[in-house]
């Protein structure tokens, strides 16, 4: 009886709350972070395709390959020009808008806030078909409104800054939420305290605002960052990476090399490179910023 | 009270268990067939098909049968009722699953020993399912004086996992009104790429400098024409041994350039109208395009308004010289069988694929859903299949058609890059042809590809 008793105490000891959503939260991760994580970079050493059980170990000359491969460092520098600027205008739109919607200027600011943010919760790839029809040369809406003629998606000039431009429209009501809340959230008195010391609204602006939504702007460019190094879908979508290549980012690239050509153990390696990329970006940003509570 | 629970839930879970176990298994469940006499005439005019017997002697059986289209477009799914209607023991469930998840999925479950004992198949994926296909148990000799093209999927061992239902391939689709208002009657149909020229400047309308209507659009269409043009002057798509991309070379770059005038010199329409030369040809843009069989199916679909009609691919060759070959073709399979599959299954399989072979109707609804041309040669010349447009331009070329075998993604994919780049890009040919070409030997690096020129029949009168 006193044996039965102690084993039922061990096992509600063991079988707590805690240790059973402690126990499902890494065993979650391992198997569906941990291990594709490891799967990948041991892919990217072998010559695989997992459709046809094709699995040679090839050492490091997938990495060898893609390194020399001038497409690939096209395809970085693609999506360095699309992150930079779609992060740049996300941030300087989000933080205009929120800043617009939070003073007295404007009515209706609700319904504002709605209108610009359902754009984020449209689904992208149907964002992504409607702005293929809009950038039409022939009766797509943009040429017809701005009353020129550029064949946007199919003109190497054009193609790249065409997909930034619906990247921004889609993703800039995200970050004026988000500048929204944290600008609800500044301190009253030291706005009262620049005043009476007759700060105007530009040194308030730079001196006070800004430096305080430090933490929101940061996690918005590092999670830009991260998503925006990922993205192909409005890729897939509009330009299939052309004319050419012209807009093969490395996200992109990553897709065609696994998903067109099979070439799993090439595409683990570009996927293991971009994993490391992101890593040290985001770590060069934590530095720069010197401030990492934000993310907490 | 806790036995009786612990009971309860013991025996729930093996009922669940017995019954998914019965599920994965296609057991046994349903109608008996003893009549072994149906009194059903034997079908096939080579492969023939004797339905007077027992399929898996008369006892039930359930197999799945895998596709990617729905049954306006595969056979199969009313072929599968007539068979069950035929053999009421026999139950083919048809699973539906979109492109995508389809080629991923099926080489998993084929792996497997619950897989799917028929199913779908397109050639371009030849090398995932080849695997998991069994040979088919169809006398050889037979199959050939049927399906003319079946010789082209056999393997070393003279066996094959699937061949061609129906085939396809280019041709010219005009819109008959823009015809007519350009003053052209059915006499000015070109047969020579010199002749069309001519018509496309004609069909072209401009407003000052900007196209309004374009003669011949092919934005968008770079990698199937330049092919078929290619092989128009005998130049393989691979090199000799079948194992490597021909694409940097001198009848490419030659072709590549003509297209380029078409739209540089001739000014019969622009890279920058009509992005997609399918849409601006149902949307009323362009006269012509050159496409395959399936643009049918879209014009009946989205454009039904446009009055088009359709005339076979023009050659290089004055019109009493024959080229090497007008066309590319390529094929839509008949299913296969999973070899990894139970030997009952498989047994059925079997059966049915042998029904389908020998069906006229099997592929006559092929013809019909695919829009594509028969390969079975009974119903190459047959009236009511030849009422159809595309079917009596395919009709007098079909002998000098050749199928390059399932070829490597890179090689329409860089082969579309290099286009892009010379017609969009501003990119020299010679530099696009150096790139598609190191872009492609990249890309088939250590795969096993072995093209099908060689089996063509003319093979040796190439370049």
């Amino acid at each position: 009886m006193s044996t039965r008793s102690t084993a039922r105490t061990v096992v509600s000891r063991i079988f707590t709350l805690r240790n059973m959503a402690v126990t499902f939260l890494v065993v979650y991760f391992a198997i569906f972070l941990a291990y594709p994580i490891y799967k990948a970079f041991a892919g990217s050493l072998h010559n695989w395709n997992p459709l046809n059980e094709t699995y040679d170990w090839v050492g490091f000359e997938n990495y060898k390959d893609i390194l020399t491969d001038k497409l690939f460092w096209t395809s970085m520098a693609n999506t360095g020009v699309f992150l930079g600027w779609s992060t740049v205008f996300r941030v300087v739109l989000g933080l205009g808008l929120a800043l617009l919607l939070s003073s007295k200027l404007v009515y209706a600011k609700d319904t504002l806030r709605g209108l610009f943010y359902m754009p984020t919760i449209t689904p992208l790839v149907a964002v992504s078909f409607v702005w293929l029809w809009m950038f039409d040369p022939q009766f797509g809406m943009v040429d017809k409104v701005l009353g020129i003629n550029v064949n946007w998606l199919h003109d190497s000039h054009w193609a790249m800054p065409a997909v930034i431009i619906m990247t921004i429209w889609k993703d800039f009501g995200y970050a004026t939420v988000l500048y929204l809340a944290g600008i609800m959230n500044l301190p009253r008195d030291v706005y009262e305290a620049a005043s009476i010391d007759g700060a105007n609204s530009v040194q308030t602006f730079f001196r006070i605002t800004l430096p305080l939504l430090k933490s929101t702007t940061l996690f918005i460019v590092i999670t830009s960052m991260i998503s925006y190094l990922q993205a192909y879908v409005q890729f897939l979508v509009m330009t299939e990476g052309g004319p050419g290549t012209s807009t093969y980012t490395i996200s992109y690239l990553i897709f065609d090399q696994a998903f067109n050509k099979n070439n799993f153990g090439v595409a683990s390696a570009q996927a293991v490179v971009l994993f490391l990329f992101t890593g040290v970006l985001t770590l060069i940003m934590f530095k720069i910023s010197g401030d990492t509570e934000g993310l907490a | 009270m806790q036995w009786k629970k612990v009971s309860t839930v013991g025996i729930a879970t093996v009922s669940i268990l017995a019954m998914l176990g019965a599920c994965g298994a296609g057991a046994a469940s349903g109608t008996t067939d003893t009549k072994k006499d149906k009194g059903l005439e034997v079908i096939g005019t080579n492969v023939k098909y004797d339905p007077n017997h027992l399929v898996n002697d008369g006892k039930p059986i359930s197999l799945e049968y895998w596709t990617w289209s729905d049954g306006g477009v595969d056979p199969v799914y009313q072929l599968a009722k007539d068979y069950s209607k035929m053999y009421p023991n026999v139950t083919i469930k048809v699973k539906k699953q979109t492109w995508d998840d389809y080629w991923t999925k099926l080489p998993l479950q084929l792996k497997g020993k619950n897989g799917p004992a028929i199913f779908n198949i397109h050639n371009s994926y030849d090398a995932l399912i080849r695997p998991y296909a069994a040979d088919y148990d169809v006398d050889k000799a037979q199959l050939e004086a049927d399906y003319p093209t079946a010789a082209a999927h056999e393997d070393a061992n003279g066996k094959v996992k699937y061949i061609d239902s129906v085939i396809n391939t280019g041709n010219i689709y005009y819109n008959k009104t823009m015809w007519k208002d350009a003053g052209l009657t059915d006499a000015d149909i070109p047969t020579t790429w010199d002749q069309f020229r001519e018509v496309a400047k004609k069909l072209t309308k401009r407003d000052g400098d900007k196209i309004t209507q374009a003669g011949f659009n092919f934005n968008g269409a770079y990698s199937g024409l330049y092919q078929g043009l290619n092989y128009q002057k005998g130049t393989l798509l691979f090199s000799a041994d079948g194992k490597k991309a021909n694409f940097d070379n001198a009848t490419t770059k030659e072709n590549m350039q003509f297209l380029k005038d078409l739209y540089d010199k001739d000014k019969v329409g622009s890279v920058d109208f009509g992005n997609e030369y399918s849409d601006s040809f149902g949307q009323g843009q362009t006269a012509m395009v050159y496409a395959w069989g399936w643009l049918e199916g879209t014009m009946k679909e989205k454009y039904p308004d446009i009055d088009y009609g359709v005339f076979a691919t023009p050659t290089f060759s004055a019109a009493d010289q024959t080229p090497f070959a007008y066309d590319r073709y390529n094929g839509e399979s008949t299913p296969g069988v999973n070899k990894n599959q139970s030997k009952q299954q498989q047994a059925v399989a079997q059966d049915f694929v042998k029904y389908l072979l020998a069906n006229d109707t099997y592929i006559r609804k092929a013809v019909e859903g695919l829009n594509s041309f028969p390969a079975k040669a009974n119903l190459q010349n047959d009236a009511d299949i030849l009422k159809n447009p595309v079917m009596k331009a395919i009709q007098p070329r079909v002998n000098r058609l050749i199928w390059p075998g399932a070829t490597p993604a890179t090689v329409e994919t860089s082969g579309k890059v290099a286009f892009e780049n010379v017609m969009q890009n501003g990119m020299s040919i010679d530099d696009a042809l150096k790139e598609g070409q190191a872009t492609m030997e990249k890309d088939m690096k250590g795969s096993d590809f072995q093209s099908a020129e060689s089996k063509y029949e003319f093979f040796s009168e190439h370049k």
